[in-house]
Formats: structure tokens, sequence, C-alpha cells
């Protein structure tokens, strides 16, 4: 696809999202900010993993020090500066942890992620004068030039604008002389060494870009949830982002976002499904286990993520519809 | 042809699943209670408080039609101990499902919602035990249904008071559910009001898998008493190292949450003498609650046969004692107004005094937004749990 048609896409799927969050109700409309603010993190991560090749497991750190961040600002009255500082902190946190975990390659940078991931939870819960340590840091509604958006509905619409300019910024990393640097790293380090590109410099990038988007939505998830806790950050959601990009399609923007979609909404879906069925009470577990059959299923049937499935339908649906013209056409030729 | 199929597959769920996140097909003249737990996750074990007040309301349906008349629709939710999640769930109650009384779970969701809780105006029980969860002047429709973990800490060092011992020591979990409550205490000066003296605090990593290097410092502190800030899984573990090197299990008093028949069911002797502090009647006792719970799960069999259930169903009787008032104050009938039906609803919970809970609780007492804070003292003699002594007022 061409720049000018995704932004086009970009834009019309976001003026839909806007216009569909004034007949949503308050809890579509927290389903709606979950999956805007999962993308942006979706992203974040398909920076530095999808696009550069790095697989990390301190996502939900990075997301943490920007629910921190952002919530200290933002108490403080920082207004919309809470979010840039958010993810400023975000960046700088990944530039620290980048910097000596980046001389490692594949697992072991993968491991150091991991000993990043279990340091900054232990600063969450002790840094109390900081952090309010295991308590919590309680967040007041974010402003935005002075007008709080202490509605469900604002807070939606900002999250959906920010997906958008998260999406914007990663099209326009992959299409620039970094993305392929990324990508040319991400293939072989030894090519890309020997094509001059500065290897350590090029993964610090994509781990910095990384960061700040990844602050950005912890700061979103923060204003939203009005509370920075330090079991929210946790192994466990570092695991989710990396489930996401997966099953979305790696190496793909729009794969990272369906892959948010898909692992914020299918639990609830399966959950509804089980209501429907009359059988609540069951589906808790099996909801668990069906979740993770999936996420199998595609990783051995279909390992080019949703993304490949919604192509493929998006396919048959204009085939579908081509032939349905073509008949209208022959019958108005027979008539 | 399994990626068609995986397609078709997921394109028929996807288009299915968008219907059903729509709507839930309540209404607001619907008589709806809307309650979540951790059905599954980490502290799934004490999970009873969430089906025993679920199952008091399908009590009233089945046997009683209903709350004067009019059948109560239960919702039932997992939260998965995740506030992501127990948000979600919450809005769905208030918004979704249209309920009138919200029941949640966690202390950090109950933080994290209660302004919105006030914004909402919808009563909301929380199965928590921290006093920041409670505050009636500024947080009015919250309720929690019992001692503080602060209170329950304090029932403990006037029993050791009583028996003339002297030396505390705190072992906690490091997460808000242990820390906080210890902090309260020692912020109060508590134990030395007591005339006790704190000789250590031991801080655990709640996940934790050995605890031999704790309960070894607990055993060099030479303590009279070891209050254990912890949840079951914590407990076995930190009872069973504390067996292997010759600390004595009834020098351990715990709070409500460790309560829990797997304890000396798992360890044995290694349990015997080990002590909780006891907030309403066990599963079993002589008790006129006990014969509806026996008639319903004659009914509708019981999973969660413990004290947990026994704390739901006891919320039960008080929301639904206030949910009938405020139906009895409009004719009988569910108010029309599902904001003013809340409001009142939560008037009539604060307003509860002196009401017979079957038993559970030798009465219940919503007036300060926290139910019945009676508690006795429970220990492990011959691998069960065994009341000792008369109800005391945790608040005294």
């Amino acid at each position: 696809m061409r720049k000018r048609q995704i932004f086009l896409l970009a834009l019309l799927f976001a003026v839909l999202a806007i216009a569909s969050c004034f007949w949503l109700d308050r809890f579509q409309l927290l389903l709606v900010q979950s999956v805007a603010t999962a993308g942006v993190a979706a992203l974040a991560l398909h920076v530095l993993t999808g696009m550069a090749g790095q697989i990390s497991f301190s996502h939900a750190g990075l997301i943490g020090i920007g629910a921190y961040a952002g919530g200290i600002l933002g108490n403080a009255g920082g207004d919309i500066l809470s979010l840039v500082g958010a993810g400023v902190a975000g960046a700088v946190a990944a530039a620290l942890i980048g910097w000596p975990a980046l001389r490692l390659r594949g697992l072991y940078f993968a491991m150091a992620t991991l000993a990043a991931q279990f340091l900054l939870e232990y600063l969450f819960k002790h840094l109390e004068p900081i952090t309010h340590g295991a308590s919590g840091l309680l967040v007041r509604p974010l402003t935005i030039f002075g007008y709080p958006l202490a509605s469900d509905r604002s807070v939606a619409l900002l999250s959906i604008v920010l997906l958008l300019m998260s999406w914007l910024v990663c099209s326009a990393i992959a299409g620039s002389h970094l993305g392929r640097c990324f990508i040319v790293v991400r293939e072989s380090e030894i090519v890309a060494r020997g094509m001059g590109i500065n290897v350590a410099r090029t993964k610090l990038a994509a781990f910095v870009i990384s960061g700040s988007l990844a602050g950005i939505a912890g700061a979103v998830f923060a204003f939203a949830s009005r509370l920075a806790h330090p079991e929210t950050f946790s192994l466990s959601m570092s695991i989710d982002y990396v489930a996401m990009i997966i099953v979305g399609g790696l190496g793909s923007a729009g794969g990272a976002l369906l892959g948010a979609g898909f692992v914020t909404i299918a639990p609830e879906s399966l959950q509804r499904v089980g209501e429907a069925l009359n059988l609540s009470d069951r589906v808790f577990a099996i909801r668990e286990i069906v979740f993770g059959a999936l996420i199998i299923l595609f990783l051995i049937f279909e390992p080019s993520g949703l993304r490949a499935i919604v192509h493929r339908l998006g396919s048959r649906g204009l085939q579908f519809s081509r032939e349905m013209s073509s008949k209208i056409k022959r019958r108005k030729l027979v008539r | 042809m399994m990626n068609r199929v995986l397609t078709n597959v997921l394109a028929v769920i996807a288009s299915l699943l968008m219907g059903l996140l729509g709507s839930s097909g309540a209404k607001a003249q619907d008589l709806t209670v809307c309650l979540w737990g951790t059905i599954t996750g980490p502290d799934a074990s004490v999970n009873g408080m969430t089906y025993g007040m679920r199952d008091y309301f399908e009590f009233l349906n089945r046997f009683q039609g209903g709350i004067l008349g009019t059948n109560v629709r239960t919702v039932l939710l997992d939260g998965r101990y995740r506030l992501d999640e127990e948000l979600k769930n919450y809005r769905r109650c208030v918004d979704q499902e249209k309920a009138v009384l919200v029941s949640g779970w966690s202390t950090g969701a109950t933080k994290a919602l209660r302004d919105q809780i006030s914004s909402d105006k919808v009563p909301f029980m929380s199965q928590s035990f921290a006093s920041d969860a409670l505050d009636p002047q500024q947080f009015p429709y919250i309720f929690i249904a019992g001692a503080t973990y602060e209170q329950q800490i304090m029932i403990a060092l006037r029993d050791l008071k009583a028996r003339g011992g002297k030396r505390v020591v705190f072992m906690f979990a490091d997460n808000e559910f242990g820390r906080a409550p210890i902090a309260n205490v020692q912020k109060l000066k508590q134990i030395e009001e007591l005339g006790l003296e704190l000789v250590d605090s031991i801080e655990f990593k709640f996940d934790g898998q050995d605890f031999t290097g704790q309960v070894l410092r607990a055993k060099q502190a030479n303590a009279d008493m070891i209050y254990l800030q912890s949840s079951a899984g914590p407990t076995l573990a930190i009872l069973r190292d504390a067996a292997k090197i010759g600390l004595k299990t009834d020098l351990f008093i715990s709070n409500f949450y460790n309560l829990i028949s797997s304890i000396p069911a798992q360890l044995g002797p290694a349990a015997e003498g080990f002590r909780a502090v006891q907030l309403y009647a066990n599963w079993g006792d002589d008790v006129p609650a006990m014969k509806d719970i026996l008639s319903y799960s004659r009914a509708q069999p019981v999973d969660k046969k413990d004290i947990y259930f026994m704390k739901g169903w006891m919320e039960g009787i008080a929301a639904a004692e206030a949910i009938r008032r405020t139906m009895a104050a409009n004719g009988g009938k569910v108010p029309a107004d599902l904001a003013a039906f809340r409001i009142d609803v939560r008037d009539a919970l604060a307003g509860i005094k002196e009401l017979d809970a079957g038993g559970i609780v030798p009465s219940l007492n919503f007036s300060k937004n926290q139910g019945s804070i009676q508690a006795r003292i429970s220990q492990v003699m011959q691998g069960i749990f065994v009341s000792q002594g008369p109800w005391i007022d945790a608040g005294k």
C-alpha cells in the first residue's frame, strides 16, 4: 500500500472510531479505550520485536514507568506535559536497560530484558516515596490544556488519537532509512555490519522509540484506571504483549493492532459466549484454555497471524463482490 | 485447508461476538445484582465469598419467590485478580447489566474505583478488609463486611496480652495486602499502647516458595506470637518451613484468609495449634443459616463448602434486606428510576442495625459501612479449625 493510502485508511479508521464513541455505552467505551491503549503498547513492541527483531520481556516494566511518570506529573498539574513526560521517562528507562543489554543477542538479550522486568517490578514496589509502594499511586484525571478528561468518552477519544499518532509514527519509521536499518538488523546482524550499519546504535534506537511509545501507553492506562499499581505491570503483562504481536502477525503494524484487539477482546467475548450458552460458571476456566488453544492453533496453522486471515477475508470479500457484480451485469445483458 | 477452516471459524466467532458484546439484554426495571470475584487467579481459594452471595439470591429465587415476589437476576463475573479485568467488570455491572448493587473483590480495584463508585452512586460491597477501602464520609457507597485487617491484628495482640505474652513478630507479604495493615498498626503505636514489644518485622515474597530464612529469623527473635499477614499459599509454606526448623506452630496466628481447610489437610501435624482470626460461623456450624444453605445445596450443589461461602451468604442477607426495604417503601415494586433505586438501597444498607444474619455473625450492623466487627480466634485441633471462646468486639 502506498503511504497516502495508509494515511487515508488510518484517518478513516480514526474518524469512524471517534464517531462511534458518541453512541457507545460506558462499558463499550472502556473496551475501546483498552484496545486502543493496548494497541499503542503493541505498536511499541512491534518497533522493537517486529521491526528490529529483538524479543523483550520488559515491556510491562516500561509501560509501568510511563504509568508512574504520567501519574506523578499529572497529579502535579503537568497537563499535556504528563503524557510527554511519560514518553520521555519510557525512552530514558529503555535507554538505560538497552545500553548494556543490546550488546547481547537473541535469547541472551531476552534474558537481560527479563532481568530488567524483575528489577522494575522491585522498584515499583519498593521506591515508596515515588511510587507509593505496594498500595499504588492514585492518579487524578488527566487535563489537556486545563480541560479535565474525567469521562470514559474523553479518555477513549484520547486513546484513539494517540493510537492514530503511534500508527503514523510507526508507518513513518517503516518507510525511513532507520526503519530499513531495523529490518536489516532483524534479518542478519552480520549483513547489517557489512552494510556499515551501527548495529548497537540501531538496536538502541528501536528500544528507545519502543520505550517512549510504551511510556505513553502506560500513562493512558494510569489516567484511565486512576491507579498505577505495581502488581499490574508484571511479567504476565509482558507476555500478553508478546502474544499480541505474534497472534496479530509478527513484523506488521496492522498485525500488532489486530493482536491487541484480539488479546483484549477475546477473553471477554468467550465469556459472553459462555453466558449465552448458560455456562457462565464453567466458562471461566475454559475461557483461558480456549484462549491458549487459539494461540497454539495460530502458531501451528497460521504463523502469519490474524493479519493473514484478515487479508484472506478481505480478498474473499472482494472476490465475492466482483462475482456478484459480474452476475448482475450478466443478468442485465440477458434481459 | 486448515487455514481456511481457521479463517471461517474466526470469522463466524468474530461476527457472533461483536453482536454479543453490544448488549446484555438487561433492562432498567430488572432487579439485577452483579458480582465478581477471583474465579480463576491467585486468590481463588477464597472465592466462596462471591459464590455465597450469588447463591443466597438464587436461594431467595428458588425458595421464597425472589424479593417481594420479584426474581433477582444475578450476574457472576471473573475478576482474575487483575486490575484491568476488575475495572471492566465494574463498568459492565453498572452500565450494561444495570445492577442495583455490585459486589467487587480486591483492595486495588476498590481503591481505583472509589471515585467512579461515588459518582455512579452504586452501592458497592468490597471483599477487601483494607481500612483504605473504608471511609463512609468520603466514599459512602463502599461497604466492607467485617473487621479490617488492622482490627484483626488488634484481636490477636489483645489475645497475646490476655495470655501474658509480650514479644511480637510481624511476618507479612511484600504487597499491599501484606504491608499496609502492618504499617498502619505500627503508625498508630497500638502495640506499645498494649504494653507489648515488636521485636521484628519480616517481609517475604508473596509468591515465594521457600521461607526458611524468614522463619529462622523469627525463631531468633524468640517471640511469644508471630502474626502472619498473608494468604493461604504463603502461609502453607511458612508453616511447613517453621516445622522444619522446629519453630512451634502455636506461635503463629493469622488473618481471616487463612481459615482454610487445606492448611491442616496438607500440613497434618505441622498445622496443629495454628490460629487465625475468625469473623463468621464455619461451614457446618449449628446456626439457622446453615439449614437454608443445606436446603439450597440439596437443590443446587454447592462446591465451596467453607467459611468464605458463609461470608458471601451473609453479605447476600444484608444486600437482600436493603433491597427488600427499598422495594417495600415503593409499594413492593422495583423502582422505575434505577439511579434513585441505587441511592435508596445504599441508604437502606447503611441503615441496617441488629439484623439477624442467621447466626453467621452475632448481629449485623452496617451503620459505619463495615458490617459486623465481631471476631473470635480459631485454632487447628486434630486436623480441623475449632473456634475458641466467645465472639469479641474487634472495634474496642
